[in-house]
């Protein structure tokens, strides 16, 4: 071994942004002091909404601004560099009391309040000289204002009895739940960072960390890159697989993958989350101090053959946090919904397992796994996997059940793009559809494509399943039908309508993206603007749950909460459907006589009707 | 002490102590669905005599409910007309003759039964099965072991009330198994809310209506004696002791606010019954505790559940536990509180042991008459011992079971990955909530204290300060609780969240809300 043991001021400074139990560099005012203090280089991702910031404190007409978001979004990070750019000082800045003021062009004083929740309650009646100027009464002055919605709304309430603020508590909690950016009547203008998507941010903070000056440290260190494979640096290994060979790594292009997914599911993660993911991915190991690496344990990792453990794939999940830890943080306890690991395939298992020996999975092993003698079968994956085959490993297989589970995680993110129908990828995850869903519907229509008919007509067979509660194989049109009695009952037997899937007369089911860029599923009844389209919001698990009824395998583990806001889409479709009636004047019925239509599966598994009449 | 109502002048039952605390009665075995039934059919029957939710003079009520014979014979007990069918295959008029035939031979409760009226009606003996079992499989409460004459059709419309019977060849009894009273005591509370009429409104609107398409399609296998309205039978006897209660204007106000939803047709109805059972749950609780002289309200821990044990379960457990044996409790104070009233006192010390006894007959209507004889002993004590324990095996059978059975009902308790029942909502009750507590959106923090403040359920750390600063839970303990309802709200479409711990309930039925998008 080597005698100088290799210690990184920057390999510790990125520590300070993971899991680790106070994570100082979570604050965004924490960090400016370290980086003063030690010289270090910040971090930094671009602010993206900075440029608007400054235009609009600039122009003839300023509005006042509140930045809102999750903590972590970035909020302090804007005001700071908005004062900076218009002129403020770092000492101004960091001076205490919590508002700052600063004259800007047009005669007007711009007030910047860093954070709400610090307002000191003699400090409160700023507000209402907010609210004044909110309304048009003080054009000499100006707001921004960085809060996350819960503080603002309770600092709100504080002054909602003054005559001035009235009303603005309203205002505001009305835009915020209905994103509305900007009033119509009001100079105000609300940017929530929570809408900075992590798939745009998370190659930014790859790239910002990755290529950052810091690791020029490591230009010397004997680990980095040693001949001896055995020998090399976890902390290098996983920087460079993160780096990527190209621009388009596969373990990028899956973690946004990821990441976006949990977005349509209306999961926000914010940049410190993600440079949080970033640095764990890096440093994380089981049996580090406080799991995360430092240069002077590596020797001792490598000596004890455990650089497996430090695997970048483990760490994504953070695998290397105890479980309490790991669920209590948002990015992990988020991709964890993923269930990578845990769900097994065959096809990927008997590879895993048997692929050594078995002359037809022979190829692909060497291909998956010989060909990664780092983090695939590396030495202890070899006798264990040997020990399990013949069946004497002591505890029975189950440590090396563990290490499948890790190698189902690498795979994850490494099998090529052109290979994941081949190895059927996706089936890795709890969502079996999601890799279907994010390219052929999510991507293609947000770039103006349309979803292939053959998807329409699975989620179409799917919502007749559940509509009716009859195993039925219709995919050309949507048959409405009722129990008669509340929408709670399991079998719907009364027909009420169909709609056609193809345009037909005005009736149409398409899968859109609305103005907002969510997409949904629009069912047309008629072509009358007065009876607009019925939609419902397709996210990854309503998709994934139409397409497991629509083919017949719904695991349990999906639970009532899709069917209730399947049978809440029916309600409404019933309902647009009752004013198509009326608008055509189909709602009458006669004294003496009442027809019904009731449903029944045909020999092909098709929905037939059959009429009854009655008369009195 | 609240001022009770005096009790009706005859008492058919072996003493009267539940009653004298709850009404007549709290019955475990009406299961809220069952309750909402006879409710129905009381309002329905007051409706045809004019005067719905109007009590003029307390406990007088007497209402005339229908039996509706021909129709729960072709729906229920009806198991031939399948195998008649197949047997006359392609012979409409052969299935119809023997059918007719075979009906008026094994129907039960009818005189002189005559289903012919009925083949005119379809144009087919096939098209009528199909509308019979259409109709059947719409049972509430689904598939269960009752008698046939206890299970009833969904109540799309007046047509489909009629009361619960015993029937045994011609004989019919009412021998009230199911529809227990517990439903009369619902109508008189809600009679008694102050809201009578404008409940009433709603109730013609949206689920007494004649003319409603199922309703019509009920009517169409009845025969026209059985439509038009009888009232040749009159039902009395129910009570209810307290003339105003803040728990009945609570449950008329919740009840009118999910009519103003705007919730498709019958989908109020669970709801409706839902809501109903937490106040019925207030009410058996609140009055016990009363008699136990606890000034404060019930209260419940609600464990949202939790993949693993949590503390917060422990205690939902315990809160179980502590109101569950409420009502036992009380019936024992109740009773003993008679030793200490000087009437008593003074029968001791002149060693009285018939006079006694009179206190007790007086008091609980016990012993009755006939079994005056089966009760000799030596002393006052011995006496109201016995009483105790008839009264406590009495209430044993019934009313003690009615908090685990009810809550279980509705959805609020459950035993789920414990041996112990525990309050742990499901998702159509924690919607029937939203749906009552969200006129159209409320803040998070603000819907758990307006569930505290209205139903008593204790689920954030804001109000289990009792339990935390006990020290029998921690804060994040509670605050972790709230979370999880927070993620079930959401993920149901019932909550919006903006950034760190600031979210908003939305009512997705509001009805200023156009309802195109979810």
């Amino acid at each position: 071994m080597t005698t100088s043991t290799p210690n990184s001021s920057w390999v510790n400074f990125l520590r300070q942004y993971g899991p680790i139990p106070s994570n100082d560099n979570m604050y965004d005012e924490t960090i400016q002091r370290i980086v003063k203090k030690k010289g270090i280089e910040p971090i930094l991702i671009e602010a993206p909404y900075l440029a608007e910031l400054i235009e609009n404190f600039n122009s003839e007409n300023p509005k006042s601004i509140i930045l809102t978001g999750t903590a972590g979004d970035g909020k302090t990070y804007h005001s700071r560099e908005t004062w900076y750019e218009l002129g403020g000082t770092f000492e101004q800045w960091e001076e205490s009391g919590n508002i700052k003021k600063i004259s800007i062009h047009y005669g007007k004083t711009l007030y910047v309040i860093k954070d709400l929740s610090e307002l000191a309650p003699e400090e409160r009646d700023i507000l209402i000289l907010f609210a004044q100027c909110i309304k048009g009464k003080r054009a000499d002055v100006l707001f921004l204002i960085a809060a996350n919605d819960g503080q603002l709304l309770e600092a709100l309430k504080q002054v909602d009895e003054d005559d001035d603020a009235k009303g603005i508590l309203n205002i505001i909690e009305d835009m915020m739940v209905t994103d509305l950016p900007e009033h119509p009547r009001f100079d105000l203008r609300l940017y929530n960072l929570s809408r900075i998507s992590a798939a745009w941010a998370l190659p930014r903070v790859i790239e910002a960390v990755t290529a950052h000056d810091g690791w020029r440290e490591c230009d010397h260190c004997v680990f980095r890159d040693h001949h001896d494979v055995e020998l090399r640096c976890p902390i290098w290994e996983n920087k460079k697989r993160l780096e990527g060979e190209q621009a388009n790594s596969v373990l990028r292009t899956r973690l946004i993958d990821l990441l976006e997914l949990c977005e349509i599911n209306g999961v926000h993660l914010p940049i410190r989350q993600l440079l949080l993911l970033v640095s764990n991915m890096i440093l994380g190991h089981p049996e580090a101090r406080d799991r995360l690496l430092r240069c002077q344990e590596i020797p001792n990792i490598i000596e004890k053959r455990t650089t497996a453990k430090a695997s970048i794939y483990r760490n994504i999940f953070g695998e290397n946090l105890p479980e309490r830890r790991r669920e209590s943080t948002a990015v992990f306890e988020t991709l964890g919904r993923f269930g990578i690991g845990n769900e097994t395939s065959n096809k990927i298992d008997n590879i895993l397992i048997f692929g050594e020996d078995d002359p037809e999975l022979k190829n692909n092993y060497q291909e998956l796994m010989l060909s990664d003698t780092y983090y695939g079968a590396d030495y202890t994956y070899k006798i264990h996997q040997k020990e399990y085959l013949e069946g004497i490993s002591e505890d029975e297989g189950a440590n090396f059940l563990q290490l499948v589970r890790s190698q189902r995680q690498r795979l994850f993110f490494s099998i090529p793009e052109g290979r994941v129908d081949e190895f059927k990828l996706w089936e890795l995850t709890t969502f079996h559809y999601a890799g279907e869903f994010l390219t052929k519907v999510y991507r293609t229509i947000q770039q103006g494509g349309r979803a292939s008919s053959q998807v329409i007509s699975r989620l179409v067979k799917g919502l007749n399943r559940i509509s009716t509660g009859l195993l039925t194989k219709t995919l050309d049109k949507l048959i409405l039908a009722t129990s008669g009695s509340h929408s709670q009952a399991r079998l719907s037997k009364i027909f009420e309508s169909s709609i056609s899937v193809m345009r037909d007369r005005g009736e149409s089911v398409q899968i859109k993206a609305d103005s907002n860029g969510k997409i949904n599923i629009e069912v047309s009844l008629s072509s009358s603007p007065s009876i607009p389209a019925v939609k419902l919001y397709l996210h990854l698990i309503r998709y994934e749950f139409l397409s497991r009824v629509a083919e017949g395998a719904l695991p349990g583990s999906f639970s009532r909460e899709c069917y209730e806001d399947i049978l809440a889409f029916k309600s409404r479709l019933l309902k647009q459907l009752e004013r198509r009636k009326v608008e055509d004047g189909e709602n009458e019925y006669f004294d003496d006589s009442m027809s019904l239509h009731i449903l029944k599966l045909n020999a092909e598994g098709n929905i037939d009707k059959k009429t009854v009449e009655v008369l009195y | 002490m609240r001022a009770v109502l005096e009790r009706p002048a005859k008492i058919d039952s072996d003493m009267w102590v539940d009653e004298a605390i709850w009404g007549h009665r709290l019955y475990d075995e009406q299961t809220p669905w069952l309750c909402f039934m006879e409710f129905l059919n009381v309002l329905n029957a007051e409706m045809h005599a004019a005067r719905a939710l109007k009590e003029t003079s307390p406990n007088t009520l007497s209402y005339s409910p229908q039996q509706r014979l021909y129709l729960r014979n072709i729906l229920f007990n009806n198991p031939r007309m399948r195998v008649i069918e197949r047997e006359f295959r392609n012979d409409n008029h052969a299935q119809w003759e023997k059918w007719i035939e075979t009906m008026g031979a094994d129907s039960a409760g009818i005189q002189t039964p005559n289903f012919s009226y009925l083949q005119s009606r379809f144009s087919s003996f096939e098209d009528f099965i199909d509308v019979v079992e259409f109709l059947s499989s719409s049972t509430i409460e689904g598939e269960n072991n009752k008698r046939w004459s206890s299970l009833f059709i969904f109540p799309f419309g007046p047509d489909c009330l009629y009361e619960d019977l015993n029937v045994k060849g011609t004989n019919i009894s009412q021998d009230r198994r199911f529809f227990a009273r517990t439903g009369e005591l619902l109508y008189l509370m809600l009679a008694r809310s102050g809201k009578g009429e404008e409940l009433l409104k709603h109730f013609e609107d949206r689920i007494l209506n004649n003319d409603s398409k199922f309703n019509r399609l009920v009517s169409a296998i009845q025969p026209d004696v059985e439509l038009s309205h009888s009232s040749s039978i009159k039902r009395e006897g129910a009570y209810l002791p307290y003339l105003d209660l803040p728990e009945y204007k609570a449950i008329a106000e919740d009840w009118i606010r999910l009519f103003e939803c705007n919730i498709p047709t019958y989908d109020v109805i669970p709801h409706l019954i839902n809501v109903m059972g937490i106040h019925m749950l207030i009410y058996s609780l609140n009055r016990a505790k009363e008699v136990l002289g606890q000034s404060d309200k019930a209260t419940f821990v609600l464990e949202i559940v939790s993949p693993k044990k949590t503390v917060v379960r422990e205690l939902s457990a315990d809160s179980f536990y502590e109101n569950n044996l409420l009502s036992r409790s009380a019936v024992e104070r109740y009773i003993r509180q008679v030793s200490e009233t000087n009437e008593w006192q003074s029968a001791i010390n002149s060693n009285e042991l018939l006079e006694c006894r009179d206190i007790l007959k007086k008091k609980f209507e016990w012993p009755k008459k006939s079994k005056e004889d089966d009760y000799d002993f030596d002393s006052p004590q011995e006496l109201l011992n016995a009483l105790l324990e008839n009264a406590i095996n009495r209430h044993n059978q019934h009313l003690n079971k009615f908090h685990n059975v009810w809550s279980r009902e509705i959805g609020l308790s459950s035993r789920r990955g414990s041996r112990r029942y525990r309050y742990a909502p499901q998702d159509l009750l924690i919607k029937s909530l939203v749906l009552c507590v969200v006129p159209s959106r409320m803040e998070f923090q603000d819907f758990l204290e307006e569930l505290f403040l209205k139903y008593g359920f204790i689920i954030g750390d804001k109000q289990a300060s009792s339990y935390i600063n006990s020290g029998r839970a921690d804060q994040e303990a509670f605050s972790e609780n709230a979370s999880r309802l927070e993620q079930r709200l959401s993920s149901m479409g019932l909550l919006k969240r903006l950034s760190d711990g600031c979210a908003y309930v939305e009512n997705p039925f509001a009805s200023r809300e156009e309802l195109n998008n979810d």
